[in-house]
């Protein structure tokens, strides 16, 4: 999923009451518009206690046995264990080179840095399809299809847009003198890097960790053309879901969406220590 | 925010040289897996017979194609003009609600983007199935004598695309809304206008930029669309995204799945380079 430009605005103060057309109208919308978007988790997260193996809304009663469905079978452990190995292998992979690119594109000086930040960024803009049917084409000649190895690159890939974006605001907002005064004073790059810039940086990293764990960890499209037979737990919801109406679905929705909000907070927090995200000032357009 | 401190003289700070070292890593490991397979992609594209525009005829003059094609542009385009007229009013009234209710309204904004797309498209199947809340609703009032279909068809997808890019829509119009400046609204007030007058000449064009660059990034997010038409329209509305699962995965016919990916790469950068420069003019 996208990174919503929803670090944006949060705050203010009260504004000056502006007319629109119709109040009532437009109040009417927004809450019925605010209750669609909130209706799908609203849905799933009780259904999954749901004691029926059909698809009625309210559950008959309650039970758990979609989660027991769930942690007793074998093919979603081990869907999960890829989800989790390659989630957190690439997002690895992305959080270190993109930290070390955001550091030579922001305290660079070679020609061309905004174009390759342009293709730092550019998995963002290209259709996840698109994406997909390239790496396929790609792997399938040579051999890298169905392989760890060329997943785990994939979703790589995938996360660096957002490890170069978060890294970069977090290191050209470190002053650069700072650096300077320690290497005036006789410390090599790997001392500077260790005690001066990283532990500054460090809640930001920790989010363009995570903030690339989850773009992994949630994709779908790339990993059912390329991975093969193998699974993810998305991969093996998606071909569930085709296939018939499973409700264990609702009970890993749920697991996952307590696992979002988990990862959510954590980088809200992290973001805020790292002073990326304000609240009551206007962080404005990035 | 960072406008001041980029300045640097050569040779200051710690990097040995221009710093590019450290950018070429990654560069690679992109120019490998990345920039590599999408133009070796635009080559096959183009391949067999070799260097020809047959796969690129073949898309617009196939019946099938062409349907599908259009399909999902019309699929698009409702789901950008619902998007639209749903998004509008709420980042307005968004805009009018107390600080602390602002916080809430916009974390239920959010709260979608980070949960799943699958579950949400799931949780549509139990709302709008023939045995769904919708359905069953009806028929308990009497309203209809037999289920409504509104699943695995064009409404449902509709429903699912619309449900996962509002967020989209939403949140640059709040903060294009929360930049206007007040003063503006309130010399208009003092010139004498009219609270309809202030919002249809002052207020409403002041958001026009971001409510246009928010439609276009909903209209090219839906192009690309695959989980929410493969699930909700049951295989019956195929869109471009599901035709390259089909030419890929079942029969293939990789040049033509070349060939399509390559117009669905270039419609929505032209859109994207669209939406940039409405952004800049925003800005």
């Amino acid at each position: 999923m996208t990174l919503p430009s929803g670090l944006v605005g949060l705050g203010g103060g009260e504004r000056t009451p502006i007319a629109w057309p119709d109040r009532l109208t437009v109040g009417f919308i927004a809450v019925a518009t605010l209750v669609f978007l909130a209706l799908p988790i609203a849905i799933v997260v009780p259904m999954s206690f749901s004691s029926a193996a059909t698809l009625t809304f309210p559950p008959p009663g309650f039970s758990l046995r979609w989660y027991a469905a769930f942690f007793g079978d074998a093919r979603w452990h081990q869907a999960a264990l890829n989800s989790v190995l390659i989630a957190a292998i690439s997002s690895t992979m992305a959080m270190l080179l993109g930290t070390l690119a955001a550091y030579g594109l922001v305290r660079g000086s070679f020609r061309g840095r905004r174009l390759i930040e342009a293709n730092f960024i550019a998995p963002l803009i290209v259709p996840p399809v698109v994406k997909a049917v390239a790496i396929y084409i790609a792997y399938a000649r040579t051999g890298l299809l169905g392989s760890y190895l060329g997943l785990i690159v994939a979703h790589a890939i995938l996360g660096v847009p957002y490890v170069v974006l978060l890294m970069s605001v977090a290191i050209r907002s470190f002053d650069q003198r700072i650096e300077q005064v320690a290497a005036s004073l006789g410390a090599r790059f790997p001392t500077i890097l260790r005690r001066v810039l990283l532990p500054n940086i460090l809640p930001s990293l920790a989010a363009a960790w995570i903030m690339a764990f989850i773009v992994s960890f949630d994709e779908i499209i790339i990993t059912f053309f390329v991975f093969g037979r193998r699974e993810t737990i998305p991969k093996r919801m998606f071909t569930s879901l085709e296939q018939k109406i499973d409700p264990t679905i609702t009970a890993i929705a749920t697991l996952l969406i307590l696992v979002s909000l988990l990862t959510l907070a954590a980088v809200a927090l992290l973001l805020r220590r790292g002073g990326l995200l304000r609240r009551g000032g206007a962080v404005g357009p990035v | 925010m960072a406008a001041a401190t980029t300045e640097k003289a050569p040779g200051a700070g710690l990097l040995a040289g221009s710093g590019v070292a450290f950018v070429l890593p990654l560069l690679a490991v992109m120019a490998i897996a990345f920039n590599a397979p999408i133009l070796l992609m635009l080559s096959w594209s183009v391949s067999n017979p070799p260097l020809s525009l047959e796969h690129y005829r073949e898309i617009f003059e196939t019946t099938l194609y062409a349907r599908v094609l259009w399909t999902t542009v019309r699929i698009a385009l409702a789901t950008t003009l619902i998007c639209a007229v749903l998004g509008y009013p709420l980042a307005l009234w968004i805009r009018g609600l107390s600080p602390r209710a602002r916080i809430i309204a916009l974390a239920l904004v959010v709260l979608p983007f980070w949960v799943s797309i699958l579950v949400r498209t799931y949780a549509w199947i139990v709302v709008l199935g023939n045995a769904g809340i919708v359905n069953r609703t009806l028929l308990a009032l009497g309203l209809v004598g037999s289920p409504l279909s509104i699943l695995y068809n064009e409404l449902g997808v509709l429903v699912g695309t619309v449900n996962v890019l509002l967020p989209y829509m939403v949140l640059p119009l709040v903060a294009a809304m929360a930049r206007i400046d007040e003063r503006l609204l309130q010399a208009a007030a003092s010139l004498g206008a009219g609270e309809r007058t202030i919002f249809r000449r002052v207020f409403f064009p002041l958001t026009l930029p971001a409510f246009a660059a928010g439609m276009i990034l909903v209209f090219i997010l839906t192009l690309g669309f695959y989980i929410t038409p493969a699930v909700l329209g049951g295989g019956r509305v195929p869109m471009l995204s599901n035709m390259l699962d089909l030419l890929i995965n079942q029969l293939p016919n990789w040049e033509l799945a070349a060939a399509i990916s390559t117009v669905l790469l270039v419609l929505v950068l032209a859109f994207n380079a669209l939406s940039a420069a409405l952004r800049e003019r925003a800005a």
